[in-house]
């Protein structure tokens, strides 16, 4: 057995043989991590930063509250695009922040383990789908036959949007403490009651947390809307969705399209709108989550 | 009502300083007996259990127990980790049926009728027979007063009988004067033993006849324990009590009776001085000083 006195002639806390070799790879291994974590912040930074230098010359008050004007003139605006993508956000969340949350209300409550389970997973496969696929299939559903529309846009985004919400529902339900319900049950009540006045108020915070993290994603999602809501005629607001509604993502696309010039500094200008929408949502979420996990393990 | 100013929920316009009262050597809080008094319906009711078994799914954790919980007096379950004193208790409010896989076979009777009765309202039976948890649960989102208010708000009781209701069962407790000035205030915002009493009075709000307590005093510190025991002695004079306890002091200080428990069946149930001092089973001798659990 090896004595774990010191050998002779070595003091007691001096380092043992290969301590020198070990402190390098240390150091080494942390400067590698440090390093993916520096490359994978700096991708968003330098995303955000090369869109903000080439998008902001365009951005002026002009740019942001006037429409578009015809082809071949300059200067205009991208409001309707601003205005359309709102309706078809909102409309998006709608139909699908109830459905999802009656979901999660589903599975954490009523489901059996082995339905729960199940329902989990076809929501994680569901939130895999290709946004393309979401297009094509909602497009032969409501657009074929007919024409576009917001309607069969916002639809689109609400497959999109639905595993999102319904997914962080689930997780902020189940960390509703158990002891909660069984207080309620107790009390002889019953358990809609149970789950509308005591689980869903205490789950409160997340649940709208969830629903500004589908809103952030598909503010920016393009495929469901190029199928779906992608031609449209009028150069000013329209807030009627059974035509198709003008959205900044597909706007984007277009502006990059175009060989006017100026039309690319106003694909850069509206791309730098988006991208700090869907920060500004996420930072929202993110600091929201943090304080709602909070005040429930307190 | 002339007279009276418009009521809120706040505060009662005028209080009654109470008649017979005792008080509390730690702070000058009292005990409102006459509240106390002035719940229930003043006749004692007794629950049997009658060859009762409760499973986790093929795990039996209760097995075939027969037992009486005698009118107004408070009975104690003790035993060690693991013999069914938690399952049983919480098969006669019905609260096992609740976990996924577990059943019940058998009788409770409240008085005379089985709370198991097919088209008995599950419901109905959880108003009448009241539970304490161990670690105190006040909902986080309600102030004070709607904690206590809950089961009778959540039931149809409004306005000012609701109030009156919540008052009393303050009073009762022995919370009125430490939270009268703040029932719009969080309840978790309130001590673990204040919390603990406010669970108790929101138990004792929607006026059951049973009430049955698992464990309420093993989250609590001493003195916070100390309250809730005189809290329960008060009780028995209005409810019928069963209290699961790990704490066989606690069983000495405030059981009528005592049931003791071995892996699922009941070993002895008799008059609490008695379990400890000349327990008729060895079994119970070898628990009660120490020499297993």
């Amino acid at each position: 057995m090896a004595s774990l006195s010191p050998p002779a002639g070595r003091r007691l806390l001096s380092p043992s043989p290969g301590t020198a070799r070990r402190k390098v790879v240390n150091r080494l291994m942390e400067a590698i991590a440090t390093i993916a974590a520096v490359l994978a912040v700096g991708v968003l930074f330098l995303i955000v930063i090369d869109v903000a230098i080439k998008g902001l010359p365009a951005i002026n008050l002009d740019f942001l509250t006037h429409n578009p004007v015809p082809f071949g003139q300059t200067g205009g605006g991208i409001a309707d695009s601003i205005v359309g993508s709102a309706i078809l956000i909102a409309l998006a969340t709608l139909l699908s922040v109830p459905v999802a949350i009656l979901i999660a209300i589903y599975t954490s409550e009523f489901a059996s383990p082995r339905a729960s389970g199940a329902i989990r997973f076809a929501l994680d496969l569901l939130n895999g789908v290709p946004t393309i696929v979401t297009g094509v299939f909602v497009f032969g559903l409501l657009v074929v036959g007919g024409q576009q529309s917001g309607w069969a846009g916002a639809i689109a985004l609400g497959i999109v949007e639905l595993p999102i919400v319904a997914r962080a529902a689930q997780e902020v339900l189940d960390l509703v403490p158990r002891s909660l319900r069984e207080a309620g049950l107790a009390l002889g009540l019953r358990r809609w009651r149970i789950v509308l006045r005591i689980v869903l108020p205490t789950a409160a915070g997340g649940l709208i947390t969830g629903a500004v993290l589908g809103v952030a994603r598909v503010a920016g999602e393009t495929a469901p809307l190029l199928l779906t809501s992608s031609i449209w005629s009028d150069l000013s607001i329209t807030v009627n969705p059974a035509q198709a509604m003008p959205n900044i993502p597909v706007k984007i696309f277009e502006l990059s399209e175009s060989p006017s010039p100026s039309d690319h500094a106003q694909g850069w200008a509206a791309a730098l709108v988006l991208i700090l929408f869907v920060l500004v949502a996420s930072v929202i979420a993110r600091a929201a989550q943090e304080r709602s996990r909070r005040r429930m393990r307190g | 009502m002339s007279g009276r100013p418009p009521h809120d929920h706040r505060s009662l316009p005028t209080e009654r300083e109470p008649t017979t009262a005792s008080k509390d050597p730690d702070t000058d809080e009292r005990l409102d007996l006459d509240a106390l008094s002035e719940l229930g319906d003043g006749t004692g009711h007794t629950v049997s259990v009658e060859d009762l078994s409760a499973y986790y799914g093929d795990n039996r954790a209760v097995a075939g127990v027969t037992l009486t919980f005698r009118a107004n007096e408070v009975t104690a379950i003790i035993g060690p980790s693991g013999c069914g004193k938690s399952t049983l208790v919480r098969c006669i409010n019905r609260m096992h049926e609740e976990v996924p896989g577990a059943r019940v076979q058998g009788r409770v009777l409240l008085d005379d009728e089985d709370v198991y009765a097919p088209g008995v309202d599950v419901t109905a039976v959880r108003r009448a027979i009241g539970m304490v948890f161990q670690r105190p649960n006040p909902f986080p989102t309600m102030s004070i007063f709607d904690n206590v208010a809950a089961g009778l708000r959540l039931a149809g009781v409004r306005g000012e009988t609701l109030r009156e209701r919540v008052h009393r069962a303050l009073r009762a407790v022995g919370l009125w004067s430490e939270v009268k000035d703040r029932l719009d205030r969080p309840g978790i915002g309130l001590s673990g033993g204040q919390q603990q009493r406010l669970c108790i009075a929101r138990t004792i709000a929607v006026e059951p006849e049973v009430i049955l307590m698992d464990e309420p005093c093993s989250a609590l510190d001493p003195i916070a324990t100390l309250k809730v025991e005189e809290l329960i002695d008060e009780l028995k004079s209005r409810y019928t009590i069963v209290i699961v306890t790990h704490n066989m002091q606690q069983a000495g200080r405030v059981a009528d009776s005592t049931v003791f428990m071995l892996d699922g069946s009941v070993v002895e149930h008799a008059p609490t001085q008695q379990i400890f001092t000349n327990p008729r089973d060895e079994r119970t001798e070898r628990y009660v000083t120490g020499k297993f659990g």
